[in-house]
């Protein structure tokens, strides 16, 4: 390339301003897709950042009683335990943040809406109990699931997996997963931006767009697998990963032990009636 | 196609989860002899990939947008074992950390999403493209593989939702989890299925990988071709186990029909006169849960009332001041 | 024709933008400076709609960019047109299988007739001095190679502003000065430039104004460039050079 090819004219198109008004377009597509990414990447980021956890519960113990509370209210048929349970929950959500408290209940309530709506028929064939009692099982999972995850860190639970004698190498594999999502989904949205940008007026092939995104998002992902297990060969990893974790019960563990019995006993007494 | 818990009862939670052990264990097993364990990196992200992947939203026509599973997909690019693994830790983290899917029914949403779709749609595109031997046979083999692939998967949670009502009451007779029959749960998963999200699925697998053949051809997974046996027998076989499993719980095949007979019987007479639900009047407080009943002494109802009623407040109270800080922000950032 | 007004954001609860009053006229080339993370990209990004100030107003040719307006396909699809953005990382900007079909994205988008969108592709390819990859997949291309390509496929909507997120990182030295006397003709052809940049020996070059960030996210000083190296002091302030920097 010759350097004084810069100094060349310019084309006229390029001198001239375009004059354009543009066609519109149904590419909500786009919109949506950044929408949906950047939910992830704040949900992650917001992680990342240091987690005030009031009650200083050691998360391989929250893990199993979020765990054993989903299991308790799938297994129960009554309100009263459901009522219980919810009582404990509205209490931990008071002691959490009012952003957190927002997020954690318009997920939920959304999924509980939708469970809603789908059993809805059923009410009007005459049975409340069903659709009531699911719904609400619904909703209180999803709640005690969302406040596991907004109030721990995540390399806590992932690290608390361990505890539960899932191998070390697939918690090597959640963490990285992890990573990668935040990762490529932050060049996956820089590409749907520039997408969103160049969309200036009719696209017709926007299975093409989105393909050549997916497309490139799976090329830079192998390429960046390789490149990490290089890197990982560069430090001496010989596929043996291993987590640490302090195991020290506080008092604050204590007291969650004996919610949990708690819980326990309440479903005993009032879980199956 | 994210199966929340409470739809489905714990067993057969636990009979999908079992069920996917030995899936599990023989993906594992073949990824790596396939690929040694250097590839552990490979696995994480394609699991990155994978979940990314089911964020993207597909143009409809129309204007409106869905989204795709890409589970096909997924298994034609890095293999069906490698995509098992990868799926199943994409929703191991929706479910965990993202509150997507339930914790309880994980086993059944790896069945249905990380078994059936990235096995069948491989087998289907390896069995039509082995056969053929040009590209046409190609693109046949995926836009079969993965329209089958997703269906198939739909029909299956279909069951596991239609089985649901026919196996797990109360004492009163009253369904616990999904209370819709086969007759309802089979055409109201499959019909959308069948009409949009099977079509998103094909278009948005064809495109990616005609994409991804053309730029770099060299990153598609290239399964050796007497694999196919193997496949073969394990599907079909897992195929025919699943409802057995489901069914080792209680009832058998021939009572499906009559119950099912029996509640449309119902449903429809129900219907033809006032329907019930009308009649009897949406009575709230029969929805609404009876606080000093059954069991709990009252005062501990109330007190449990007292404990929910403070935390309420401060949760509103939060919330409020929350909002009162966020606003501008809130209303800038719905672009 | 930018015109930002007092404007502010931060993203989950952290500060990427404090207090930013800037004014860039038609035909002016301006270079942003600034450390890492004082927020140059957060208002680049802002500039080209993909975020909007949380307070504070943001004008382009006297119209008043709103999450509202811009929700008008019809609106924000002109705005784009108007203002190019090429992206810091140019593997994000490229998503189509050839280079050809990458440039033509665009004008093909514009409704122009193929004979069009071929000329103008070509204009593109022999501006850039990438006529002989015309018919590779961008995904393959070397780094300056795909930058070039990144700026062909913005150039070929023929925006009146473009807007490049560090154009001279990870390009090699030639490239970088090739690159400097690229958008030297552009701008001398009436293209309004903002340029973010670390690189302190071409900025002069680049631009006859320079916009400094300090770490508090806000304008510590818009100055014209050939001041720049006049003001030490200030530059080892904002931390974008160390205490023992000279300039030779």
């Amino acid at each position: 390339m010759n350097h004084k090819e810069n100094q060349r004219n310019l084309p006229d198109w390029l001198l001239k301003d375009e004059n354009y008004i543009p066609q519109s377009d149904k590419d909500q597509f786009i919109g949506k897709s950044i929408l949906s990414i950047l939910r992830i990447l704040s949900k992650i980021k917001s992680q990342s950042e240091y987690k005030t956890d009031k009650f200083h519960v050691n998360a391989a113990l929250k893990v199993a009683f979020t765990f054993l509370l989903v299991i308790l209210l799938s297994l129960s048929t009554s309100y009263t335990f459901i009522f219980v349970v919810d009582v404990y929950l509205l209490v931990v959500l008071s002691f959490m943040d009012g952003k957190e408290i927002i997020k954690i209940l318009s997920v939920s309530l959304a999924m509980a809406f939708f469970t809603f709506i789908i059993l809805f028929p059923y009410i009007l064939l005459g049975n409340t109990y069903t659709s009531m009692i699911i719904t609400l099982k619904v909703l209180s999972t999803l709640i005690a699931v969302n406040i596991l995850s907004h109030s721990t860190r995540w390399n806590t639970i992932t690290g608390a997996l361990r505890r539960f004698y899932v191998p070390n190498i697939f918690i090597l594999v959640l963490d990285i997963t992890i990573k990668y999502i935040s990762m490529l989904g932050d060049f996956s949205l820089n590409m749907l931006y520039s997408l969103k940008l160049r969309s200036v007026g009719k696209n017709n092939s926007k299975y093409g767009s989105i393909a050549g995104i997916a497309g490139t998002m799976f090329m830079k992902s192998k390429e960046m697998a390789e490149e990490m297990y290089a890197a990982m060969e560069c430090r001496g990893f010989t596929g043996e990963y291993t987590v640490r974790s302090k195991w020290k019960l506080t008092i604050a563990d204590f007291i969650y032990m004996l919610l949990t019995i708690g819980m326990i006993a309440a479903f005993i007494l009032w879980g199956r009636i | 196609m994210h199966i929340p818990d409470n739809y489905l009862s714990p067993s057969t939670c636990i009979v999908m989860g079992a069920a996917m052990v030995p899936v599990w264990a023989i993906a594992v097993h073949k990824v790596k002899k396939e690929v040694t364990r250097s590839k552990i990196p490979m696995i994480g992200i394609g699991a990155a990939f994978s979940f990314l992947m089911m964020m993207f939203n597909v143009p409809l026509p129309g204007g409106t947008t869905g989204h795709a599973v890409g589970g096909t997909l997924l298994a034609i690019l890095l293999g069906p074992y490698a995509a098992c693994i990868a799926i199943t830790v994409a929703l191991l983290i929706q479910a965990l950390l993202f509150g997507d899917g339930g914790i309880l029914s994980f086993g059944a949403n790896c069945f249905n999403m990380a078994f059936i779709i990235p096995f069948l749609g491989y087998f289907i595109y390896k069995f039509i493209k082995d056969r053929t031997k040009s590209e046409k046979g190609e693109y046949v083999g995926i836009i079969v593989g993965s329209y089958v692939g997703i269906n198939m998967a739909a029909l299956v949670a279909a069951i596991e939702f239609g089985v649901q009502p026919l196996l797990f009451t109360n004492s009163q007779g009253q369904p616990l989890y999904s209370p819709y029959p086969l007759s309802i749960s089979i055409p109201a998963m499959m019909i959308p299925h069948l009409l949009v999200a099977g079509v998103v699925e094909v278009l948005f697998t064809t495109a990616i990988y005609t994409f991804i053949k053309k730029v770099s051809p060299g990153t598609i997974f290239e399964g050796a071709k007497q694999k196919i046996h193997t496949i073969y027998g394990l599907i079909v076989a897992l195929i025919c186990l699943t409802p057995l499993g489901l069914l080792a719980t209680g009832t058998a095949w021939g009572e499906w029909g009559a119950d099912e007979i029996k509640d449309v019987v119902h449903g429809g007479k129900q219907l033809g006169y006032t329907p019930a639900g009308m009649k009897n009047g949406f009575s709230f407080n029969a929805i609404m849960p009876d606080y000093s009943v059954k069991g709990l002494p009252e005062i501990a109802g109330y007190i449990l009332s007292a404990i929910a009623g403070v935390a309420i407040m401060v949760i509103i109270f939060k919330i409020i001041s929350s909002f009162s800080k966020t606003k501008p922000k809130d209303i800038s950032n719905e672009s | 024709m930018i015109d930002l007004k007092d404007v502010s954001y931060s993203y989950e609860g952290i500060n990427a933008l404090n207090n930013i009053n800037l004014h860039i006229e038609k035909g002016e080339a301006v270079a942003l400076m600034g450390a890492n993370g004082t927020g140059k990209s957060t208002l680049l990004k802002l500039m080209n709609g993909l975020l909007s100030p949380d307070q504070g107003v943001y004008r382009f040719d006297q119209e008043e960019i709103t999450p509202k307006k811009l929700k008008n396909t019809k609106f924000s699809k002109a705005f784009h047109q108007k203002i190019g953005f090429v992206f810091q990382n140019s593997d994000t900007q490229l998503f189509c299988a050839d280079v050809y079909d990458e440039i033509a994205f665009g004008p093909r988008q514009m409704g122009m007739n193929e004979d069009d969108v071929e000329k103008r592709v070509n204009d593109c390819l022999d501006l850039l001095g990438i006529q002989n990859f015309k018919h590779r997949q961008p995904y393959h291309l070397s780094g300056g190679e795909k930058r070039k390509v990144a700026i062909a496929c913005v150039l070929a909507l023929n925006p009146e502003v473009l807007v490049l997120d560090e154009p001279m990182n990870g390009l090699d030295p030639r490239t970088q000065r090739w690159l400097v006397n690229f958008l030297n003709t552009l701008n001398r052809s009436g293209k309004t430039l903002i340029i973010s940049t670390h690189n302190l020996d071409l900025v002069q070059e680049l631009s006859k104004r320079a916009i400094l960030f300090d770490e508090n996210h806000s304008i510590a000083a818009d100055l014209p460039s050939e001041n720049l190296f006049q003001e030490i002091d200030l530059l080892k302030k904002i931390n974008l050079v160390d205490e023992n920097y000279q300039h030779y």
